[in-house]
């Protein structure tokens, strides 16, 4: 359960500041997927950079199953799964290595990483590369390295920043039955897009953000509803006010 | 402090399959540094021999002036030849190492008693390609001077021991391990260069390069604080230049031990149980190396821009060996706090095979581990801001 209230963040460049997030609340539960909508540069990796401690919000506060990362940042972390944008692995360590370093880096016992291992190798499918050095992998099967990295430590609930980012039609089926898969689970899963199909092919609930706020939030029932539009594109556009990056 | 253990772990697994930064840090220092010393100690060797042992070729100008001169360098294994006729410029193109000028009025002047005028040209800003020369043809010049003095005063009735009223005996008190050539001044240089920016590659591939593959913000997002993951760092860069520098002096100890004694300063070798006290010795600069580039790498955007530092870094070590070089003085106690030079006299003793007291081991040890974990605190903070990761 992340619980989001009134979040803002600003940066500072080259004298002037910028507004990166203005006005951000929503509420992701469990046993749902989330989806974070909105344009290149609406917020969506701020917001998340916030959520998972890697930045203070300057006004506003985060929660997450009902603690809050400015006091609590270990916990928070620990029942945080997160895959970043940034997504690099370390080249000359094998997959496993890679996913292994992480659930050490956990606290997880080196039998209990490779339990986790075996489970996350099946359910993503990565047999056919886990031992091999991560040198020259394909696009998908880095992602698929650093979903089961960020899953190694069972986390409650999932962060997933533009995930499908870059996979071929076969992956991104892969990876929607898989993050399906940890709804069911009973997990929370939340993950950010510009695409639009994406969001409505998965999520239960939607949150479109635009310039730093929430303009638009709901189920895609009550998103058509909310802006009076029978279709759940037409819907977005209204919500945003433009067609400006809803389509990748 | 366990996730700092991970951590260190992991580095260097990742560090020893990168098959070049094994290469450099263990096989390629290893060998350059023995081989460097052992060269020049061996030519040095050498080229003093022959100076001293072997047949003097001398020009003389002005042969016919002073034929008993030139009949008696002959027998004292000069070999007289013709000057050149600018021997200015024969020097000071290094054609000749010191010339013999024989003045005209040398046989009217011997004849009368007068001293008779001989000159030396050479160039004695290059103490160490003609010194020995030089020193060696004056020493033939007053022996020469000194044997017809004593005769003419016999001739006379005198004995050769009035005009002698010193007789300066010589006693040198230096032991076969203190004995001092331009090769062993090298060699604490290259010790504490290499323990000081060895693990360089490490450290730049372990923060700015983790920065650069976007592998530093999942990183920062698992519950391992991140002074815990720059301690990882630190101490991994500072094991792997350890090993380095450890590798680099066993060779070094090999080298010597397989060439025949004789054809180079013996001197130089290392004895077995100083290896671990050079390595304390160098354990503090070893750390502070490893903070400073973690830190400065940490800092960096890219690995070229941590590559940029890279100049400054070795000069840093250079310095105090460029003032002893300049001011060879006395140890000092305070000298012992400063970094680098407090290293490279211990070193120097060390090698010399002199005692260290446990004072002196308590200043050099305490300022050197002090300062790294200055920077270490510094590394830390710095790592704690918020940009680190998120650059993109």
């Amino acid at each position: 359960m992340i619980e989001v209230q009134r979040l803002r963040k600003t940066f500072r460049a080259r004298g002037s500041s910028i507004v990166a997030v203005d006005d951000v609340s929503f509420r992701a539960v469990d046993g749902e997927i989330t989806g974070l909508l909105g344009p290149n540069g609406a917020g969506k990796t701020t917001t998340l950079r916030m959520l998972y401690t890697l930045m203070q919000p300057d006004g506003g506060r985060v929660l997450v199953d009902g603690l809050d990362p400015s006091t609590h940042a270990g916990d928070v972390r620990r029942r945080l799964g997160v895959l970043p944008d940034a997504r690099g692995l370390y080249k000359r360590l094998t997959a496993r290595e890679n996913i292994a370093y992480f659930g050490r880096l956990h606290g997880l016992e080196p039998a209990l990483v490779s339990q986790r291992i075996g489970r996350l190798v099946g359910a993503l499918g990565m047999e056919d590369f886990i031992d091999r050095r991560s040198e020259g992998f394909s696009q998908g099967q880095r992602t698929k390295t650093a979903i089961a990295r960020a899953l190694v430590h069972d986390p409650r609930n999932v962060l997933l920043d533009e995930p499908s980012n870059g996979l071929d039609v076969m992956t991104t089926r892969a990876l929607r039955q898989f993050l399906r898969g940890l709804r069911a689970e009973g997990r929370c899963v939340l993950f950010s897009s510009h695409i639009m199909q994406e969001v409505a092919a998965l999520c239960d609930r939607i949150v479109v953000i635009a310039q730093g706020r929430v303009v638009a939030q709901g189920t895609p029932d009550e998103l058509r509803v909310q802006t009076g539009q029978a279709n759940l594109e037409d819907a977005f556009v209204k919500a945003i006010g433009s067609e400006e990056g809803l389509f990748a | 402090m366990s996730a700092c253990w991970v951590v260190l772990r992991k580095e260097l697994l990742d560090a020893f399959r990168d098959r070049r930064m094994v290469i450099v840090a263990l096989v390629v220092m290893p060998l350059a540094v023995p081989l460097i010393l052992a060269g020049m100690s061996a030519l040095g060797m050498k080229r003093q021999v022959e100076k001293l042992e072997g047949t003097l070729e001398l020009p003389v100008i002005g042969i016919e002036h002073a034929p008993n001169l030139v009949a008696w360098l002959g027998a004292n294994d000069v070999d007289v030849v013709p000057g050149p006729p600018d021997p200015d410029d024969a020097v000071r193109r290094q054609e000749r190492e010191v010339i013999l000028r024989i003045d005209a009025s040398y046989g009217q002047d011997w004849r009368s008693g007068r001293p008779a005028r001989l000159e030396l040209i050479f160039d004695s800003s290059r103490p160490l390609q003609s010194g020995a020369t030089i020193a060696r043809t004056r020493a033939l010049l007053d022996g020469y001077a000194r044997q017809v003095g004593a005769l003419r005063l016999i001739t006379r009735g005198i004995h050769p021991s009035v005009s002698q009223p010193l007789q300066v005996g010589q006693r040198d008190v230096a032991t076969p391990g203190s004995r001092f050539d331009l090769a062993q001044q090298m060699l604490p240089y290259l010790l504490l260069l290499l323990a000081f920016i060895g693990g360089m590659q490490l450290a730049i591939d372990a923060t700015a390069g983790e920065r650069e593959r976007q592998s530093l913000e999942p990183l920062l997002a698992t519950p391992a604080s991140r002074g815990a993951i720059i301690s990882g760092k630190i101490l991994a860069t500072a094991a792997f230049t350890l090993l380095s520098v450890l590798v680099t002096l066993v060779m070094y100890r090999i080298a010597f031990a397989l060439v025949p004694v004789g054809r180079i300063d013996t001197s130089l070798a290392v004895p077995a149980d100083a290896l671990a006290r050079l390595l304390l010795v160098i354990l503090p600069i070893v750390l502070l190396g490893a903070t400073l580039l973690t830190a400065l790498a940490a800092f960096a955007r890219s690995h070229r821009e941590a590559q940029g530092y890279l100049p400054l870094l070795i000069f840093l070590p250079m310095l105090p060996t460029l003032y002893l070089m300049v001011s060879p003085v006395k140890t000092q106690p305070w000298m012992l706090a400063v970094p680098f030079l407090g290293q490279n006299q211990l070193i120097l003793r060390i090698l010399r095979r002199e005692s260290i007291d446990a004072l002196e081991w308590a200043i050099s040890l305490g300022s050197g581990l002090a300062l790294a974990a200055l920077v270490w605190a510094l590394a830390a903070r710095l790592y704690h801001r918020e940009q680190l990761a998120a650059s993109t």
